[in-house]
């Protein structure tokens, strides 16, 4: 039983790592704290179900054009909510997420309506038996991509040009400014890099599941995980999302699955009290 | 009063009046030029205008509430009154801003590829060569975390990032504040080296008057907002003016 | 930063209107108060009967439970605009309190008016628990202690559901008063009418006074408060302790008055939809939690009452509108939400005062240090 639920712990762990890992991406960008992180995710099933369904595209289209959408749905969200708002009180910054989330979920709800769809996507779905653990090719799939885009990320943030610059943004704004970078091509890379990530949690976690705006909620998990992993800390975030998927699976497996949410916020309580920056993050956050 | 300026004009400033939320005049009718290949110092006491005069050439007075009333703002022929600091930077004008404002969780490295980004890789490459000739410091800290560096190495880097960039002229706000004047003058011994290698022009801010009048040419001095002596930077220093209103006010701190 | 402090108090001053004004004013919005519920109740004014539509599509109930989102509005307001503690958690004292009124009402037998006062001690109890980390973290690091508080509690609501009752819900007892019992809808409303107004007296006079006015420096700057002798800390606590008294009040009353209360209720929604009435009504003021409150669930009614008499034309559109509601309500706030953010930072009170001040002839509030 233990290694059943380590393994699909370590398994959704990976997606919510991936989640989590766009979540950070805006966040050290735009200091935006992104409440709608779970509907992005959502967007991304949707963009799936758009694609394989409605538009009967074959998979890798299908991949490409769950891509696209879901950075163009970014750039747009940096330049129409984001970026009027530019440096506002932390409750506004937070409300517009809030808000974004909304009337995303109403879109979604017009759209394809509000009852649950099945996808199919064609996704390795075998089970194989290793000694006493059921283990599903679905989420071996999952955990690997998942590593993989976190893995093609991090290289990209540490060696690229692009990357660089962002670090640099990061760091400090206005020394950004004065040293040339045009700060929002930035900013709007790092919401379409953050939505993208976001949209192939989703895409995984439509495929364990049904498609449907409820989905949202599992989304949300990225939250507990990027504090608990240090909100400005890329790996933190993924240790995080890892963290949360085991806490979730044990949790769920061995007391109930209602008792999820109290494991994964009591600890939070405990971290914000005796270690607020996170156990991977800088210690000159936050603090009073 | 205005010396004679044999140089083609650089940096013009003409006119400029700045406040801050709609309020009293904090810069008003400022007129100001830097010519091609100059060194030229503002001087003035705290809460003289010089550092909003900066940010108005710079382009970083909206970030801190401020807007220009009137006057313009030209760096070679461009028109950069209300441009984007990012743009302006872009125009060729390197900023050295006070505080530093080195990014911390980089390398020194990436500090000075930052700067160079706005180049094409190629010459990127070569300015930051020369950057590291000029400050073989830099180059012996390539990979250190620029934050856990002293307080004259960041300023050193963050002159290397503006000069990165391969200016036409480059700003240096309050560069000896809060560094050891012996550190001070080794960056100020190198501004004259600057100029002939990077052909770069300077604008510099600087509380420390004798300092600031030693390496340059030329010399504004800012009071209340207004230009109120300005010529040859020996001139300037011996003019009685000065001395009594500012180098005076900065000998008594000094000793105080 | 402290400039922002004066010119709240001299706002205060100065929005005190003439006396006769003020008695004229006061009179007809209570003529109109206590009047509203018959036209509501009859569906017609002095005898004229009124079709759905003039009427906004609103009836009594919603009205009613306006009363109450108004106290849980108000309080989060007093927090988050007065205080600067942003909290995303209030949906959590709602819970206790409908859970506290329900537990004291049903298991100790305790009448009505009892469990409301439990209700509020319990719910300042848990204020300071909550405001606890604030001690510690502040800013984002906080916002997520009221996170992870909101989870607990509900994990403590549904437990004692489970336990307790059922799946469907907790059972409220019936709200009577010795033996005069409320049930209809015009009772209900002359019984919350005066504990809101009560309520939202009550927080509003404490920013009056001396330690009201250490609340908004608090929240201007702390330290600058601190450095002032303000003990920052306890100051924090004693807000939340109050807030979270009237949230819990609010939460037993609306437990109460539907008779019938589940954990799924106070989801992480139920909080955002108070955040939301503070930003639309405007942060920081007593009016901005009422008018945020009163636009935030009247305009649903309003919205659907329109979309059905759409309907009545022709067109696939209306139809369309129709089938899909919730989604077009949640639309439009949602948007609403958005714009006002960023085009009117001070929510609806922040532009109507203004407006309000030149109609009356007083002075104008804004641009006063």
């Amino acid at each position: 039983m233990l290694s059943q639920f380590i393994f699909s712990g370590l398994a959704l762990g990976s997606i919510y790592g991936l989640v989590a890992l766009g979540f950070t991406v805006i966040y050290k960008a735009t200091q935006v704290f992104n409440f709608a992180q779970g509907m992005l995710m959502v967007c991304g099933a949707y963009f799936a179900v758009t694609a394989s369904i409605h538009l009967g595209l074959p998979f890798p289209l299908t991949i490409a054009f769950i891509l696209v959408g879901a950075g163009i749905l970014g750039i747009a969200i940096y330049f129409l909510l984001i970026k009027p708002l530019g440096g506002q009180a932390l409750l506004p910054m937070i409300m517009i997420t809030i808000a974004l989330s909304i009337i995303l979920r109403a879109v979604i709800e017009l759209i394809y309506g509000g009852a649950p769809l099945t996808l199919r996507l064609p996704l390795p779905s075998g089970v194989f038996v290793l000694g006493d653990v059921r283990i599903s090719q679905l989420h071996v799939t999952a955990a690997v991509v998942s590593w993989l885009c976190m893995l093609l990320f991090i290289v990209f943030f540490r060696r690229s040009r692009a990357g660089l610059l962002m670090r640099a943004t990061a760091d400090g704004y206005e020394a950004a400014v004065l040293s040339g970078i045009r700060v929002d091509r930035i900013n709007a890379a790092a919401w379409a890099i953050g939505t993208m990530l976001a949209a192939i949690g989703g895409v995984f976690l439509c495929q364990l599941q049904l498609v449907s705006v409820e989905l949202e909620n599992i989304g949300l998990l990225a939250l507990p995980a990027v504090v608990i992993g240090g909100l400005q800390s890329v790996p933190g975030a993924i240790l995080g999302g890892l963290l949360v998927g085991l806490i979730e699976q044990l949790a769920s497996g061995y007391i109930s699955p209602k008792a999820r949410d109290i494991f994964i916020y009591v600890p939070l309580l405990l971290i914000l009290f005796i270690r607020p920056w996170g156990l991977f993050g800088q210690k000159e956050l936050g603090r009073v | 009063m205005m010396s004679p300026c044999n140089h083609e004009s650089l940096l013009s400033v003409a006119g400029l009046s700045v406040s801050y939320g709609g309020k009293a005049l904090v810069l008003s009718g400022i007129d100001l030029s830097v010519g091609k290949g100059e060194i030229v110092a503002i001087l003035g006491a705290n809460g003289a205008g010089k550092t909003t005069l900066i940010r108005a050439i710079s382009g970083l007075l909206k970030l801190h509430g401020g807007a220009i009333l009137a006057g313009q703002i030209k760096i070679g022929a461009d028109d950069t009154t209300r441009l984007a600091p990012e743009t302006i930077v872009r125009l060729g004008l390197g900023q050295v801003p006070e505080g530093r404002l080195v990014f911390k969780n980089l390398t020194v490295e990436e500090n000075l590829d930052v700067g160079a980004a706005v180049l094409p890789r190629e010459k990127g490459r070569r300015t930051m060569a020369a950057v590291y000739h000029l400050f073989p410091r830099l180059a012996e800290r390539r990979t250190q975390l620029a934050g856990l560096m002293s307080g004259g190495e960041q300023q050193m880097l963050a002159l290397g990032r503006a000069l990165a960039s391969s200016p036409r002229l480059i700003l240096v706000d309050e560069l000896s504040l809060g560094l050891a004047p012996l550190i001070v003058r080794d960056i100020y011994a190198q501004f004259k080296t600057i100029r002939s290698e990077f052909g770069t022009s300077m604008l510099i801010v600087e509380q420390n008057a004798r300092l600031a009048l030693d390496v340059s040419e030329r010399a504004y001095v800012l009071e209340r907002g207004e230009v109120v002596l300005s010529g040859l930077s020996a001139d300037v220093a011996t003019s009685a003016r000065i001395h009594e209103s500012y180098l005076g006010v900065q000998a008594e701190a000094s000793h105080g | 930063m402290s400039n922002g402090v004066t010119a709240y108090l001299v706002r205060l001053r100065h929005n005190a209107l003439p006396t006769t004004l003020r008695v004229i004013g006061v009179a007809v919005l209570l003529a109109i108060l206590l009047y509203l519920p018959y036209v509501l109740q009859f569906r017609s004014i002095f005898g004229v009967r009124l079709s759905n539509m003039q009427l906004l599509n609103i009836g009594l109930s919603q009205v009613n439970l306006t009363l109450i989102s108004i106290i849980g509005a108000v309080s989060l307001n007093y927090l988050t605009g007065c205080a600067g503690l942003v909290s995303v958690g209030h949906a959590a004292f709602f819970a206790l309190g409908s859970m506290v009124a329900a537990a004291t009402g049903m298991h100790l037998k305790l009448p009505f008016l009892a469990t409301l006062v439990a209700a509020m001690l319990a719910g300042a109890m848990a204020g300071v628990v909550a405001g606890l980390p604030s001690l510690r973290v502040r800013g984002l690091y906080f916002v997520l202690s009221t996170l992870a508080i909101h989870f607990i509690v509900v994990f403590v609501f549904a437990e004692y559901q489970y336990a307790f009752h059922d799946v469907t819900g907790v059972a409220v007892g019936d709200a009577k008063i010795g033996s005069f019992e409320i049930d209809s809808g015009i009772k209900w409303y002359f019984f919350l009418l005066p504990i809101t107004v009560l309520s939202c007296l009550l927080m509003r006079n404490t920013l009056f006074h001396r330690e009201g006015r250490a609340v908004l420096a608090m929240r201007d700057n702390e330290l600058a408060a601190a450095a002032a002798g303000i003990d920052v800390r306890i100051l924090k606590l004693k807000v939340f302790a109050f807030s979270s008294a009237f949230a819990s009040l609010a939460g037993a009353l609306q437990a109460y008055y539907l008779s019938n209360v589940a954990a799924e209720m106070y989801s992480l929604n139920f909080a955002i939809q108070f955040i939301a009435i503070i930003i639309v009504g405007g942060m920081g003021t007593i009016g901005g939690g009422v008018i945020g409150a009163i636009v935030w669930l009247l305009l649903p009614s309003i919205l659907m009452g329109a979309a059905t008499e759409v309907k009545s034309g022709p067109g696939d559109f209306a139809s369309f509108l129709l089938a899909h509601r919730p989604q077009i309500v949640n639309l439009i706030f949602g948007s609403i939400v958005a714009l006002i953010l960023i085009f009117a930072p001070h929510g609806i009170a922040g532009f109507l005062r203004p407006l309000w001040q030149r109609m009356i002839g007083g002075l104008p509030w804004r641009g006063r240090t």
